[in-house]
């Protein structure tokens, strides 16, 4: 398995070009009247392909978070939310309930980012000079209220009817039907995550994540050897919430709206599950987790055709209790992850 | 010419007083030994010193410039480094990586040289690595540089804190009990390795409880008590000092 984690880490190419090279195509693409429609019955897996390239992006930064610097985010679902609200309040237009100001949506792009970005300050600048353990309540509870008041606020948040009429700018580029839009979707979403990918990597494979690791491993040391540790930690934490950020706001201009149910605690346990499973620290390892995990759920949906007096909620409640199970197999058997480094982590196996 | 001047330093932790208006300096140059029986105060006032944690009172002079509040970076940057009393090498990193982060003005931890993957971060990497290998060498980690940190051995732990230290240039240590828990062989190891970078012009204060060692190695002894310098001068004259000999004694 080690010899597959190098081989895999080694890979020759640079995420960096082949995401601009991928961003480029994808774009072509787009102002192109060319157009794949997705073959009959395969649509529930581009479905799925769109968030998980979604949660990659969260992903990428919650594991230079917590992978390299140790910093226990339990909350990436709160700035994935605001990114999303930002967005939707910005560009929707008359939505039946709610506000919506109809600005172009590369306006609302942009502040979904900045908004989450604000957050991440806010919360940086507050919790991360205590201890670590404060930084995940703290941030699992923002989660929490972030939730709360996406449903509470309803005048500008449409409550739980979300807020529709949401501009679509991928879906807007083709009228070919036969989903198409979803197919153009999960190629442009996909280069920006490749592209992001590509980004984080190079941070966390140069000097800049050498010192993320040391403030994993010892903080106090890494400040007594000449590190400004706090800003170190404050920065990733940011670059974290603008990525989940911009995931949001991507989010509600794919699905033309926003509703409270894309931005549950789900979210957050699809990620944290999959970078475990994959291995926190490992850049390809996590996203690796993250595919296992998300097949995983979309596999067992189908089972739930099969299996007789079950029902469609107890299945759910079922899958849940197995990706439970599956974590704790993971930690208990391999705690650090299928292509996670042990010495690195610091764990025994 | 003093280097670290240490005035009047106060500290105490609830109602306990750790360190209560201690003062003494340091030339530059010189192996100041800092000595006294438990709970005298030492490993605070080091602390305060390095910044690690904040005095109540009083000032700490470095190099001619008021150090009190300048945070441990700082300090680092300014040529003081300190190691600690239970070795502290960062475990989940191998040795090189353990020598290469304390690299000062390094670009590539830069967010922006790390993404752009400029040349200045390159050729400051290249020159780390190779002042890494020196130190290595010298400290006879040279085989180590790929192993984890956390797999070496003791001795090993405490002769990588020392060269990693070492990698910031410092103008001045401060070892905090370099020979606790270390064999004979391994102390005098240390001790030619500090011997050998006072020849060169580094100022060392070294905290220690064992006499022996430190008598033979430093120019002068500062002993605490109480928080208190006791008695200052050479180890002939200590070693002759009754008030000295009671505070050890608990007479």
């Amino acid at each position: 398995m080690t010899d597959l984690t190098s081989r895999i880490e080694d890979l020759p190419g640079d995420a960096v070009h082949a995401g601009l090279i991928a961003v480029g195509a994808a774009l072509l693409f787009l102002a192109s009247p060319l157009f794949v429609q997705a073959p009959s019955g395969s649509l529930v897996f581009f479905e799925v392909g769109v968030l998980f390239v979604l949660y990659a992006m969260v992903l990428v930064g919650l594991n230079l978070q917590f992978g390299h610097a140790g910093l226990v985010n339990f909350g990436p679902v709160a700035f994935f939310a605001v990114g999303g609200y930002t967005a939707a309040v910005l560009t929707a237009e008359d939505p039946f309930q709610g506000v919506g100001l109809g600005l172009p949506w590369p306006v609302g792009l942009a502040a979904g980012v900045l908004a989450a970005m604000a957050l991440g300050v806010l919360l940086g600048v507050s919790t991360l000079r205590l201890r670590d353990d404060f930084l995940a309540i703290v941030t699992l509870a923002v989660a929490e209220i972030v939730h709360g008041s996406i449903i509470t606020f309803r005048d500008i948040t449409g409550g739980t009817n979300g807020l529709q009429n949401v501009p679509q700018p991928v879906a807007g580029t083709t009228d070919a039907g036969g989903n198409a839009e979803l197919v153009s979707t999960v190629l442009v979403f996909g280069a920006f995550a490749l592209l992001f990918y590509g980004l984080f990597r190079r941070l966390s494979a140069s000097p800049y994540g050498r010192v993320l690791r040391a403030i994993r491993a010892d903080e106090q040391v890494t400040e007594t050897l000449g590190k400004r540790v706090f800003r170190y930690k404050l920065v990733v934490f940011v670059y974290g919430a603008a990525v989940a950020g911009l995931a949001g706001a991507l989010l509600v201009f794919y699905n033309g709206a926003a509703s409270d149910t894309f931005f549950t605690i789900d979210m957050t346990v699809i990620v944290w599950v999959g970078m475990l499973i994959g291995g926190a620290g490992s850049d390809r390892g996590v996203l690796g987790g993250l595919a296992v995990i998300m097949s995983f759920q979309l596999l067992t949906r189908f089972f739930n055709d099969s299996i007789p007096f079950v029902t469609q909620d107890q299945f759910a409640s079922i899958r849940l209790m197995l990706i439970g199970l599956l974590l704790m197999i993971i930690i208990k058997y391999r705690p650090e992850g299928i292509w996670g480094n042990a010495d690195r982590l610091g764990v025994d196996s | 010419m003093t280097l670290l001047d240490v005035d009047g330093l106060e500290r105490s932790f609830g109602n306990l007083v750790a360190v209560d208006g201690t003062t003494f300096d340091v030339e530059a140059g010189e192996i100041v030994g800092l000595i006294g029986p438990n709970g005298a105060g030492k490993t605070t006032t080091f602390n305060c010193i390095s910044g690690v944690i904040d005095s109540d009172a009083g000032t700490v002079t470095f190099d001619g410039e008021d150090v009190t509040t300048v945070p441990p970076h700082g300090l680092a940057r300014r040529g003081l480094v300190r190691t600690f009393q239970q070795t502290r090498e960062l475990p989940t990193m191998t040795v090189e990586e353990n020598m290469l982060l304390p690299a000062p003005d390094h670009p590539g931890e830069r967010a922006w040289h790390a993404v752009g993957q400029t040349g200045a971060s390159r050729e400051r990497e290249q020159a780390a690595r190779e002042r890494a290998m020196e130190l290595l060498e010298t400290f006879d980690l040279e085989t180590m540089v790929e192993e984890f940190a956390g797999n070496l051995s003791g001795g090993q732990r405490k002769l990588l804190e020392l060269a990693r230290a070492l990698m910031l240039d410092p103008k001045m240590l401060l070892l905090d009990e370099p020979f606790a828990g270390v064999n004979p062989s391994l102390t005098n190891e240390i001790v030619d390795h500090i011997e050998a970078l006072n020849d060169d012009g580094l100022t060392l204060l070294i905290i220690e409880h064992e006499l022996e060692t430190l008598t033979e190695l430093v120019d002068r002894l500062v002993v605490l008590a109480d928080g208190q310098v006791l008695a200052t001068g050479t180890p002939a004259e200590i070693m002759d000092n009754e008030e000295v000999i009671d505070a050890y004694l608990g007479g």
